[in-house]
């Protein structure tokens, strides 16, 4: 399969301040990739860097094979861009936007952009700084249906909306991409949302990448156990195959990618004593804190 | 694509421009009131007088009308780029970035150019009916800095609203605000006859100024 975005070593600085350093993914045809990470990780300066806003340090980015610091018009025209915050033009209203973009992009389809206009309580001539938060993701959202992209890329498409437009966002996006064979690229605040939408994961931290798979073998293969310890004393951080550890006095939430009888085995040969030993189902918002930490 | 640029251009300047230039011809008409008043009430020998050998501008009440305007028209068409970093869509666009950036400044710049043009054909037409060719020439010449200041400071105002870092905002603030007094020094008229031309050349390269904030914006400088 062919990659839509492929990033190569790389490496950038704020300042002194280190984002990432060879940082290397790519996003196959047709995938829907979400980019997850505490704040400060480096989401937008990847967002950033893949829009051409930005010149890493080292390394390259490359969508559909071009250079994002040098993307031709071309190019462009099949990248759909969803600013953080939904961000539009404000002081057009939604007719006036819908022409303006329509003259940039030859196969302008208007009939998905006014389908989702016909589902929100405006008027044509309202203009958008006077709609809520929610109406404006729908004509960001819209605008880019209407581009026909093969590619979006979506900055915290959740920010400002309320779960029923988050919800609606997510829903009529990934139908979009699943039945048009369309190629997502996105991050978002909430790892719920990213539950139902995405496809495969990059899991920044602040040292690199901490996890790049596909959500179905991460929620297969990452675990929880908790357990509460006799001895309180007990040191398990040294064990190899613990990821993260999270101890409350006595109470412990181990998260591994290793088997439950790995753990097991473990305690035993440790001389570790432990009752109420369970793996508890996760959701991806709680392996993702799991692997990343709470603080 | 060129038509969708225009449309944005004009969506967002469209009331500034018309309001300006409608209060400028006000403006224009009452200044040309003031002299026909001082015609009637202390005779066109006294008013000749006074312009010709005792340096009285009639027209200096329109010395900074064209600032006014540039200022105007470049914080209406580049502020609301800039708000949540919105010029980020106008370089997704799917056209060169500084490409569409010329096209917008193009059409800023004659947007103010056509009002200019109808400040300054009244002008010239109304000054025509009060003094001679001679007089109305120099009058001209004296005010042409005047309206190149307005471009000049539509160009500086597109270089620092699209700058990304506020210390070099401040910076060309200072730098572009002690440039704009050169076009303003003298008050002798028609002084400005023989630098018009370098006042000129000067402003018409400040003109792509903008392209060099637009680059640093899209180096991620901040």
């Amino acid at each position: 399969m062919n990659n839509v975005i492929e990033c190569n070593n790389l490496t950038h600085y704020y300042g002194r301040k280190l984002v990432y350093e060879n940082l290397n993914f790519h996003v196959s045809e047709g995938s829907i990739l979400g980019l997850l990470g505490k704040n400060g990780t480096g989401k937008t300066t990847t967002i950033n860097i893949l829009n051409g806003f930005l010149q890493p340090r080292n390394g390259e980015c490359l969508i559909f094979g071009e250079n994002t610091q040098h993307l031709s018009p071309q190019t462009k025209a099949r990248i759909g861009f969803l600013i953080e915050g939904h961000i539009q033009y404000s002081f057009m209203n939604i007719r006036q936007i819908e022409k303006f973009y329509s003259g940039f992009y030859p196969n302008w389809k208007p009939a998905p952009f006014w389908e989702l206009m016909s589902k929100l309580n405006v008027t044509p001539t309202q203009k958008i700084s006077t709609m809520s938060c929610g109406q404006r993701s729908q004509v960001a959202l819209g605008l880019i249906l209407a581009q026909d992209p093969d590619l979006l890329i979506l900055d915290d498409f959740s920010m400002g909306l309320d779960p029923g437009y988050r919800r609606l966002f997510i829903d009529y996006l990934r139908e979009y991409a699943k039945a048009e064979n369309k190629t997502i690229f996105t991050t978002s605040h909430i790892i719920q949302d990213m539950e139902r939408l995405i496809d495969d994961m990059l899991i920044l931290d602040f040292n690199g990448v901490l996890a790049q798979t596909s959500v179905n073998e991460f929620m297969g293969s990452f675990k929880r156990f908790d357990f509460v310890l006799e001895n309180d004393k007990a040191d398990l951080k040294k064990a190899s195959f613990v990821v993260n550890l999270d101890k409350v006095k006595n109470k412990i939430e181990l998260y591994t990618y290793s088997s439950e009888s790995i753990v097991k085995k473990y305690l035993d040969d440790n001389n570790i004593t432990v009752s109420n030993f369970a793996q508890v189902k996760m959701g991806l918002e709680d392996a993702f804190i799991g692997l990343t930490g709470k603080y | 694509m060129w038509k969708s640029v225009v449309y944005k251009e004009w969506l967002k300047i469209r009331w500034f421009l018309i309001g300006y230039t409608l209060l400028g011809i006000l403006g224009i008409g009452y200044l040309f009131l003031t002299v026909k008043h001082g015609f009637a009430f202390s005779g066109g020998k006294n008013i000749w007088n006074s312009v010709l050998f005792m340096g009285h501008q009639f027209f200096s009440p329109l010395k900074y009308v064209p600032l006014v305007g540039g200022l105007t028209i470049a914080i209406a068409q580049y502020f609301p780029e800039t708000v949540n970093k919105r010029i980020k869509l106008t370089f997704h666009l799917p056209m060169g970035e500084n490409k569409i950036l010329l096209m917008m400044h193009t059409f800023g710049a004659v947007s103010l150019l056509l009002s200019f043009l109808i400040f300054f054909g009244l002008f010239a037409v109304f000054s025509l009916i009060f003094f001679p060719v001679q007089m109305v020439t120099d009058s001209v010449i004296s005010i042409f800095p005047w309206f190149l200041a307005g471009f000049s400071a539509y160009f500086l105002v597109a270089l620092i609203v699209l700058e990304p870092a506020w210390k070099f905002r401040l910076f060309y603030s200072l730098v572009g605000g002690f440039f704009l007094t050169i076009y303003f020094t003298s008050a002798v008229t028609s002084a400005y006859g023989s630098a018009n031309t370098g006042l000129f050349l000067v402003t018409a390269f400040l003109s792509i100024a903008l392209l060099f904030s637009a680059h640093r914006f899209r180096k991620g400088e901040m």
